[in-house]
């Protein structure tokens, strides 16, 4: 398959288990569609390959500090996405059910915010399938705008 | 499971049924993700001890806190309240005495699950 046509995913995590353990749910949750899951454990590994990998999605960890105090946290790290690419889908993701981190992280330009819990994984897979459904959205009001135009084009004095 | 030579019951407290349900039992999906938590937790503890050692109340934090998330993949719930109670104690840098105690629950634990992973392993190549 023409990698273009790949949907990039980068999960930004610094527990390698939790990570690794999402990478096989959402492969099993997506099979079926064009997806390529990137894993990294520090915000600076990510930013590093952004802008070549161009991920529609970001899964980031908020605490992405947790081992190494003098990492970019979740916050930076989003920051820099969002000034790198506005379009970029980010989902927040964080052990802490605390609501502060919730606003904080939808001000700074978070698409979605899941708590790790039991429910973790599916949480996360709603988040990407509501992504998936915006991008058809869009690509179907794209290709009706086209129509409308060659319409107004060809029909309209 | 009861041992017959003892009259004791033996509690696992490893419970891999998420981890293959979250991997649809694939082999080599398992056993990646099982030898990435046996080299983590055996590290995160090392760590936690070195930072009691030191009484460092931010370091025992972040890696309880980390913790909560491998040892809920692997199904050793019975560590989550114990990784909680330290974080907070981490976070309020209080009380050195009750984290050392709960770190003596949380590697006894430690110890026998990545005993019964290790055995669990095996089923997996």
């Amino acid at each position: 398959m023409n990698d273009k046509n790949k949907i990039n995913i980068f999960i930004v995590e610094d527990n390698k288990v939790f990570a690794l353990a999402l990478k096989a749910d959402l492969e099993n949750a997506f099979e079926n569609m064009p997806i390529q899951i990137h894993l990294f454990e520090t915000g600076e590994t990510c930013m590093q390959k952004f802008n070549e990998e161009n991920p529609q999605i970001v899964i980031l960890d908020y605490h992405l500090n947790g081992k190494n105090p003098d990492a970019a946290d979740g916050i930076k790290v989003l920051d820099w996405i969002k000034e790198e690419n506005n379009e970029t889908f980010v989902v927040m993701l964080t052990a802490d059910d605390d609501v502060d981190i919730a606003i904080k992280s939808f001000q700074h330009g978070a698409s979605d915010y899941v708590v790790k819990s039991d429910t973790q994984f599916k949480k996360i897979t709603f988040s990407l399938l509501n992504f998936f459904e915006i991008i058809k959205e869009k690509s179907y009001s794209a290709k009706l705008l086209l129509e409308l135009n060659k319409y107004k084009e060809n029909y309209l004095p | 499971m009861i041992n017959r030579e003892s009259e004791e019951y033996i509690v696992n407290v490893s419970n891999l049924s998420y981890l293959i349900e979250i991997t649809r039992g694939k082999k080599h999906l398992i056993r990646e993700i099982i030898d990435a938590f046996l080299k983590q937790v055996s590290e995160e503890l090392v760590y936690i001890n070195d930072a009691i050692t030191k009484t460092d109340y931010g370091t025992i934090k972040r890696y309880a806190h980390s913790m909560k998330s491998s040892v809920s993949i692997m199904g050793i719930s019975m560590l989550t309240p114990i990784l909680q109670e330290m974080e907070t104690l981490g976070a309020t840098a209080d009380n050195i005495e009750k984290i050392k105690e709960l770190y003596q629950k949380l590697n006894l634990i430690c110890e026998q699950a990545i005993e019964e992973i290790e055995r669990e392993k095996l089923n997996y190549f």
